[in-house]
């Protein structure tokens, strides 16, 4: 028994009971009687890994089949991970302590392209061969992905046996049940992953090859196996009737979000030109307020949280907001429950809402403004006006808050100098604001925060064409922000370039970046969002053992007749869409949002639906 | 406005040990919220429920005597209290009783332990124990928020008894805890570590009562 061996150093490591389970909500069922085994991995910590709500649907999701068992796995610490190799400990799942390479299904969920340093290290750490080539041709050990960064998993494609493309409450299962069913008749590994692939949203990287032109660029892509030439991503078509946990896993250390939380929309109508979550999650679609009522009230009962937050794109554009507050805070008031509201746009922020969620707790107030002048939101298609900036902030500190956050992004397509200066100029403007009210709060300075992210264009918005800018540049913007800024009450923090740069080369990578993953890794590369792990040399060094210029991939404009390395998967958004959006970008020109107009880019339909 | 106080009495074992003493806290919160039990809130600014452990316990120990003193806004019976509390309990923490609260907390005075040594040499250690506890005084190193400072542990410990098994020497004790003076077994685990060469390894180490000063289970 692994049980045991984990007990006997435990004690040693931090946090402990991360790596032990026997958490409220998780599900135990007896192996004998099991079919399928999987092993829904995050590839980071517990204390991240468990606060993701898609691990939390697809875990209670599978385990409503009897003959199903979906446990959990996480990346272990560094001091755990220590223990565990030097006592031939292999990576284990948490709700049998068994290892997971006996499991049927290894799941990953990618979420961040600096995660895919801790996949390879899992695998490993599993005793589970890295290369799906290396694997056996026994139907056991099925090495599986899907999340967002799916939507181009080229740099991963030589790891995975299939990526599974959209949202994964149907596909899952009928993914689960075809291997069920084979498994049964004997069948090999290949024998299943050829029909997997004939399944909508399954892609087996395997069975498609390319080749390149001189410069680099890819010449053209092969299928093999008869599996097809596109891949679809899968979608849920009403909200209200789809799978939603009636329970969580309630973990007993404090963990990042450490909430019950419910999902409001999917999608989002705004079209904000550099974000890929507000293009690969389409189409929009909302839940009835009664039933974001009664999934939290089921939620907070079964776990006990004392804090439920609506998790959704852009909360606010959800057509029955006021309603739907007005009956969640009826309930969460009189239970004294905290109500959290992430993603409220600055436009629609209303003074009865804010009045409404002023009644629930105060906290600070953040806005993505994105850009420092309205030329640049333009271009981005920020549909946020500097009047409505204002405006918020007039009605925020009139309702005594004094801190503002303002999110912004450097490096974006066609920024200046300007644009730069513009951040600065835009707080002081807030400033300025503070002090002109006369009902402000008494006592205490303004603070703004500005936090500045490097621009990261990515596959399946408008920007994917987009170079990003070098490191010079950004350092040189990062300089001009810093001298613009001559006050004490703004406090500017930013991302470091590197890490940026990296996170552009995995996104908009293809094949032939595996190789450097792996080399990276084996130089001692994981944990690669956490900047006290990130060792940007070493990713240089494995670049360039590869043979690889990073620049081809972060620093060159994708032409719009390029075959990207994702054009074979189909987002349901069409190239022609980004590309026409594109141009509209460098004219300057805004885009509204699908509510006020159809801008066509095609997701519904191709799938049959009405939009608005 | 009406108020009952409540005694519950608890074990917490198995996985459960791994469970930190912030991270109870938190823990219990949760599972009163599943009890549904009518939790009296404390009033003022920041209204939380009210409950406060007796005595903290480490990480890694098990017990079977944990106190937890709560108030309800209702009258319930204790038998319903422990039901409905058992029924959302984490695996590993079970309430054993419920009753109410005769006593101060201040009246702790002491707690009982038991654990095991394991070696592959039980009959040197059991000598190497033997002599340590016959040994006049037993000094160790206790970290204090004024930092570090040697406190001889020998006039407050008591040994309830030292036997040998067959790869272990297991030993019970009183140690003084609550309010004033809190040892933990550690303590004493690494004062045998200096003074023996024996490699051993402590395992099982569970709190089995909490005392008056006249050695009456606390109530």
């Amino acid at each position: 028994m692994l049980k045991e061996k984990i007990e006997k150093h435990l004690l040693e490591v931090q946090k402990p009971s991360r790596y032990i389970g026997g958490e409220v909500g998780s599900i135990i069922k007896d192996k004998s009687r099991i079919d399928v085994r999987f092993a829904f991995c995050f590839p980071d910590t517990y204390d991240i890994g468990m606060s993701h709500l898609g691990m939390k649907i697809l875990y209670s999701l599978t385990n409503e089949r009897e003959n199903y068992w979906c446990e959990r796995c996480f990346a272990p610490g560094e001091d755990f991970e220590a223990v565990m190799r030097e006592n031939d400990i292999p990576l284990y799942a948490l709700e049998s302590l068994d290892p997971i390479k006996d499991f049927d299904f290894i799941g990953f969920t990618m979420q961040y392209e600096l995660s895919y340093t801790n996949v390879l290290n899992m695998l490993d750490l599993a005793g589970i061969p890295i290369y799906a080539k290396d694997r056996t041709d026994e139907l056991t050990q099925i090495v599986i992905a899907g999340g967002p960064c799916v939507c181009n998993p080229e740099p991963l494609a030589d790891f995975f046996d299939i990526f599974i493309l959209g949202e994964g409450e149907e596909v899952n299962l009928e993914v689960i049940d075809l291997y069920a069913d084979m498994k049964k008749q004997g069948a090999s590994r290949l024998d299943f992953l050829r029909k997997a692939a004939q399944i909508e949203g399954v892609y087996v990287p395997q069975f498609y090859t390319f080749s390149y032109k001189p410069d680099g660029t890819i010449e053209k892509m092969t299928v093999a196996e008869g599996a097809p030439e596109i891949i679809r991503k899968r979608i849920i078509r009403d909200m209200d009737s789809s799978y939603y946990p009636k329970n969580f896993v309630v973990p007993f250390t404090e963990i990042v979000q450490d909430r019950a939380s419910v999902e409001v929309l999917r999608g989002c109508i705004r079209g904000c030109r550099f974000c890929q979550a507000g293009f690969i999650y389409r189409p929009f679609r909302e839940k009835h307020a009664d039933t974001v009522v009664n999934e939290t009230k089921c939620l907070c009962e079964n776990t006990g949280y004392d804090e439920v937050s609506l998790a959704s794109l852009s909360t606010s554009d959800h057509s029955e907001i006021d309603p739907m507050l007005t009956k969640l805070l009826d309930y969460t008031v009189s239970e004294r429950i905290n109500l959290s509201l992430p993603s409220l746009r600055v436009d629609n922020f209303s003074e009865s809402l804010l009045e409404k969620i002023k009644k629930v707790r105060k906290s600070g107030l953040t806005f993505a403004a994105e850009g420092g002048t309205q030329r640049l939101r333009d271009v981005i298609n920020k549909n946020v006006s500097e009047e409505e900036i204002m405006n918020t902030c007039r009605i925020a500190f009139e309702g005594g808050y004094s801190a503002v956050k303002l999110y912004f992004m450097m490096g974006l397509p066609t920024e200046t100098d300007e644009d730069i200066v513009g951040i600065a100029e835009l707080a002081n403007r807030i400033i300025d604001l503070f002090y002109s009210i006369e009902n402000r709060p008494k006592g205490r300075g303004v603070q703004i925060s500005i936090s500045c992210a490097t621009f990261v264009p990515k596959p399946f918005t408008p920007f994917q064409f987009e170079p990003q800018d070098t490191r010079e540049m950004i350092e040189h913007k990062q300089k001009l922000l810093l001298d613009s800024v001559k006050t004490k009450k703004i406090k500017v923090s930013y991302h470091d370039p590197n890490v940026s740069q990296l996170e552009v080369v995995l996104a908009k990578g293809d094949r032939r970046l595996c190789d450097v993953i792996y080399t990276a890794w084996k130089k001692g590369c994981k944990f690669d969002s956490w900047e006290e792990h990130y060792r940007y040399d070493k990713w240089l060094e494995a670049f360039k053992d590869c043979g690889i210029d990073t620049a081809f991939y972060a620093n060159r404009r994708f032409e719009y007749d390029e075959i990207l390395p994702w054009d074979h998967l189909d987002y349901l958004v069409t190239k022609e869409f980004l590309i026409r959006e594109n141009k509209t970008a460098h004219q300057s020109k805004t885009t509204p949002n699908c509510r006020l107009r159809c801008s066509g880019c095609g997701v519904n339909k191709k799938v049959g639906r009405e939009c608005f | 406005m009406f108020l009952i106080r409540v005694r519950a009495t608890f074990e917490k074992c198995g996985r459960a040990k791994y469970i930190s003493h912030l991270d109870l806290n938190r823990c219990m919160l949760r599972t009163f919220r599943r009890s549904r039990l009518p939790i009296w809130y404390t009033e003022g600014f920041n209204p939380h429920p009210y409950y406060s452990f007796a005595l903290a316990l480490s990480l890694g120990f098990e017990s079977s005597c944990e106190i937890l003193d709560f108030n309800l806004n209702e009258d319930i019976s204790f038998d319903e209290i422990r039901d409905k509390l058992n029924a959302v309990m984490p695996e590993g923490m079970r309430i054993i009783k419920v009753a109410e609260q005769k006593q101060k907390i201040t009246a702790i005075a002491k707690a009982e332990y038991s654990f095991s040594l394991i070696s592959g040499d039980t009959e040197r250690l059991f000598d190497a124990v033997q002599e340590l506890i016959a040994s006049p005084e037993i000094n160790i190193e206790k970290k204090t928020k004024k930092g570090i400072k040697t406190v001889d542990i020998k006039p407050d410990l008591e040994i309830l008894f030292c036997e040998k098994a067959d790869n272990s020497v297991k030993i019970s004790m009183y140690l003084p805890a609550g309010t004033q003076t809190n040892y933990n077994p550690t303590l004493f685990i690494e004062a045998l570590k200096k003074t023996t060469e024996i490699p051993f390894e402590a395992k099982n180490i569970r709190r089995t009562a909490i005392l008056c000063a006249d050695n009456t289970v606390f109530e």
